[in-house]
């Protein structure tokens, strides 16, 4: 038997073992254990599907938000791409040496343009692979803390590996004069040169061991393929394509069949969140932003998916090996994913935005936190804040009745918009309503309402919590309860647009509300304003010299998109807004969302609202920091305290300066 | 082990309270009433029993606005049977009356432990679970703090001032006012209330005539009435005490 016979059927023997790897595990793990999962609503609008594929997948886009890293990837993904096709080129000509060891594919092998742009990316790759092991093995950042290191550095070494041994590969076939299209690869007519030197009969060894070793480490490859974070090669496209095109701020109902709400255990979970599981590149970027993992350190959403990937692997394998305990034993909440640690999420919608592959983290967290409320496990003051909510409609425990004290005395009298048609139903909310330390606040809001000749009013002691962080506590049937009597109160009413004092209310009022097709137009209170004083009908007598900063709350912010009108409020008035670093939709949570401010701080860390004013307490020269969200007011107010910034900065809420440039 | 667990509804707090025109009695009209927080704790403590050794558990309230929803809540927790006390005046029933009615409806079900709380803060009269235990012949050990049952018998968990704990084994059947459970009552979802409120019924037990008598009779109801004369002693220890005996001197106390 001549070599190249031999040659083609090792070639054809390795390529069908790593096949026959590759696809197994594949099979297993996106077929029989992704089968187990709950069924996945029906996807729809493929148009925007495809156009999020080529943005997110074609165009790295989000991967940018981290840019060295990001560009490092972008040419790692199209070298990937473009290089594949060498790949193809050499498993064919190891396929077909026996009949001809010089063949080459149509078009892949032959086309000059093609291989030009190709030998520059390999060298692109080397490069961007080179900065990928500069980052893991010298700079280690701390998102990659809890990633699998070596796991990571074994397939950049294997990427490597395989581009230069193309590269070596090439160069020599264009000096041994075999490679037809030698003049389009100036790269490898460049490593050439080095080997100039050596006898040709050299030269030919060296290169068929560089077409085995190209050829032996993409089968490894392939093997490692589905076994790891790599498997996102594989399942991100899929991925990317039916991702949640739900507006952020709506929440994924549960499945209610039985009451029984929730997940409990992996199988609960629909298919489509396993596949996120599986898609998980461990780069830790939502590590790295996430409120909860910078202070307290209890959770991380990049460990929470990967500890949920494993448990997927380990029961998966359990339940076909039909196994009863082991892993199986296991309880999801508790044992796979501390109860402490899906307590910790604040909902800040940080993570999720800044996943690359759109891996969803609030999502499953809330699924948990559902199944913890049903067993009744959870925090003494949480759970102290939703039997009040049941009971009074309010998180303070105080009497409905009082809802519009804050009203008394208030000229003109405050409308009650049960009574007479408005144009502006005013949501208040719970905070603004009864927290002492505010109300003075929600009557100055009355205040500008009254001078820019709104024509607003209340709904007095018929309104409710929202009931947007009681959803995302994962008490979905308290959720329903206030939903529905909030629309039956607002049903009775005669009103054009909703205004809301809380980001929260805004965002679960428009988003999640049943309103049927008929949803009436909602804006938060920074919105409205900043078209009153567009259009004319809100004017600022004077003008603030004060230097401030805002800080975006989450749930108008990064959920809901609003984060020029109350800068240019600010503006308006006469104020000079200095950036935090972290602003816009980077901004850093306060740490109250997702029910986190009904529940206790672990004393011992610092808080999320404590690190955001240590954050503004850099800046120089200002003196207030500013917020459109009562939660924030409370939250930051505590913090500047236990910072020592008292005399240093001072928390208003952005109304107040409305009110005052009046 | 069947266990009875009786509860009643008090006034929240939360709202304000009124005094109705007669003087007497609160005004009803702006009156909203809430489980008797001693009581929630004795649910807590039977449901915390069934769960440690099994047991049948029935709570019973006599009818009034938001009743059911605290039953299907105690069911929700794992209460086996509700029963509801019918008859116009069942919210209104003294200590003495109320302990009338349950114990007649006692004797005929024959509970091994009746768990009550211990007080509410409207009882004029004495505590429902005394005089349960009086009418029925039953040993009673009040301000509980933990139930662990034994064979024939339970031991009763009492705390005491300065941090002494007592534990007691009393014979079944008995009473036991319970001051609280070992832990604090759990929160139920809405789902679960929601659920089990279309698949269990609620029992409803009619109260013959009231026997109120042994109660006591309120004179005149009243807020608290800032005292007319006030006076602040001031200067050294010594003078205030001077001051303060001569005081107490010429009130005739001394
Ligand atoms: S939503 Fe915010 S707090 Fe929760 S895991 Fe994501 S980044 Fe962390
Ligand atoms: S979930 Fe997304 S952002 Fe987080 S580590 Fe995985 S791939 Fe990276």
């Amino acid at each position: 038997m001549s070599y190249d016979t031999i040659k083609s059927i090792i070639v054809a023997l390795a390529l069908l073992v790593a096949l026959g790897i590759f696809v197994r595990y594949a099979w297993q793990r996106l077929w029989v254990y992704l089968r187990r999962g709950q069924t996945s609503p029906k996807f729809s609008d493929w148009g925007e599907r495809i156009k999020g594929l080529i943005v997110f997948v074609g165009a790295q886009w989000r991967l940018f938000r981290f840019r060295l890293p990001g560009i490092a990837h972008f040419f790692i993904f199209w070298g990937f791409l473009l290089l594949s096709l060498t790949i193809l080129q050499a498993i064919a000509e190891g396929l077909m040496a026996f009949a001809n060891p010089q063949f080459v594919l149509p078009v892949i092998g032959t086309w000059g343009p093609l291989a030009f742009v190709q030998d520059f990316f390999a060298l692109f790759v080397v490069i961007a692979i080179g900065y990928g092991l500069y980052l893991r093995l010298i700079v280690n950042p701390e998102r990659y803390k809890g990633s699998h290191r070596n796991q990571g550095v074994k397939v950049l070494t294997f990427i490597l590996t395989i581009m230069l041994s193309l590269l070596v590969m090439n160069g020599l076939r264009i000096n041994l004069n075999e490679d037809l299209l030698g003049r389009y690869r100036p790269i490898s007519t460049l490593i050439g040169g080095l080997f100039v030197g050596l006898p040709e009969a050299t030269q030919s060894i060296i290169e068929e061991l560089c077409y085995w070793i190209h050829l032996g480490v993409v089968m490894l490859f392939l093997t490692e393929l589905p076994q790891g974070k790599h498997f996102h090669i594989v399942t991100s496209i899929p991925n990317v394509l039916l991702r949640n095109l739900e507006p952020r701020g709506r929440l994924p109902v549960t499945k209610t069949s039985d009451g029984a709400a929730g997940v409990s255990k992996m199988e609960d979970f629909r298919w489509r969140t396993m596949l996120d599981l599986y898609t998980c590149t461990e780069c830790g970027r939502c590590q790295d932003v996430c409120p909860a993992y910078n202070s307290s350190g209890l959770l991380s959403p990049k460990l929470l998916v990967m500890n949920l990937r494993r448990n997927l692997q380990e029961r998966g394998a359990a339940l076909s090996a039909k196994q009863t305990n082991g892993v199986l034993s296991k309880s999801l909440t508790g044992e796979i994913v501390g109860e402490e640690a899906l307590w910790n999420c604040t909902t800040c919608y940080a993570c999720d935005q800044e996943c690359p592959l759109f891996i969803e983290h609030i999502n499953p967290i809330v699924e948990m936190r559902r199944y913890l409320v049903l067993e009744g496990k959870m925090d003494k003051m949480l759970q102290d804040a939703l039997a009040n909510l049941g009971r009074y409609g309010n998180s303070l425990g105080q009497s409905d009745r009082m809802r519009a004290k804050w009203t008394q005395g208030l000229q003109p009298a405050v409308k009650d918009a049960r009574r007479e048609p408005v144009e502006y139903l005013w949501f208040v909310g719970d905070y603004a309503s009864y927290s002492p330390t505010l109300t003075d606040v929600t009557r100055k809001t009355a205040e500008v309402f009254s001078k820019a000749g709104l024509n607003f009013g209340i709904l007095f002691d018929a309104e409710r919590n929202s009931g947007n962080d009681v959803r995302r506590a994962g008490e979905e049937g308290l959720f329903e309860m206030l939903m529905g009597k909030n629309m039956q109160a607002l049903g009775k009413c005669k009103y054009e647009t909703i205004v809301t004092t809380d980001p929260h209310t805004y965002n679960t009022l428009k988003n999640e509300y049943a309103w049927d097709g008929n949803r009436p137009r909602i804006l938060h209170y920074t919105e409205l304003l900043d078209q009153l004083v567009a259009s004319g009908q809100l004017k600022f007598s004077k003008k603030l010299a004060a230097k401030v900063t805002y800080h975006d709350p989450c749930y108008l912010g990064r959920y809901n998109g609003v984060y020029d009108a109350p800068r240019r409020l600010l503006r308006a008035a006469g104020c000079e807004v200095v950036e935090m670093p972290r602003h816009g939709d980077r901004a850093f949570c306060c740490g109250a969302g997702g029910g986190r401010i009904w529940m206790e701080e672990k004393p011992g860390h610092a808080r999320p609202a404590e690190i955001r004013i240590r954050e503004a307490a850099a800046l120089t020269g200002v003196q207030s920091f500013v917020v459109a969200c009562p939660k924030d007011v409370t939250m930051f107010k505590d913090a500047v305290k236990t910072t020592g910034n008292e005399s240093r900065l001072q928390v208003q809420d952005l109304i107040e300066f409305v009110q005052e440039a009046i | 082990m069947k266990i009875a667990v009786p509860i009643k509804f008090v006034p929240d707090l939360v709202e304000e309270l009124n005094i109705d025109s007669s003087g007497a009695a609160l005004d009803t009209s702006w009156l909203r009433l809430i489980i008797n927080e001693f009581d929630d704790h004795a649910i807590e403590q039977a449901i915390l029993l069934k769960e440690r050794g099994g047991a049948e558990v029935t709570i019973i309230c006599a009818e009034g606005d938001g009743v059911d929803d605290i039953l299907f809540n105690a069911a929700a927790k794992g209460a086996d049977q509700l029963v509801k006390l019918m008859g116009s005046d069942a919210a209104m029933m003294n200590s003495h009356a109320t302990a009338r009615v349950l114990a007649d409806f006692f004797k005929e079900i024959q509970p091994d432990l009746i768990l009550t709380g211990v007080q509410a803060h409207n009882d004029l009269d004495g505590s429902v679970g005394a005089l349960l235990a009086e009418y029925l012949g039953m040993p009673y050990v009040g301000y509980v703090a933990g139930v662990t049952a034994a064979s024939g018998s339970v031991i009763a968990r009492k705390e005491y001032p300065g941090g002494i704990i007592g534990e007691m084994e009393v014979k079944l059947p008995a009473v036991l006012g319970i001051q609280a459970a070992e832990q604090p009552p759990r929160y139920v979802a809405y789902s679960k209330i929601n659920q089990v409120s279309k698949t269990v019924k609620i029992e409803e037990r009619a109260i013959s005539d009231l026997d109120s008598s042994g109660g006591a009779t309120v004179g005149r109801m009243f807020k608290p009435e800032p005292a007319q004369r006030a006076e602040i002693i001031e200067g050294s220890p010594e003078e205030v005490a001077d001051r303060m005996v001569g005081i107490f001197k010429e009130l005739g106390v001394m």
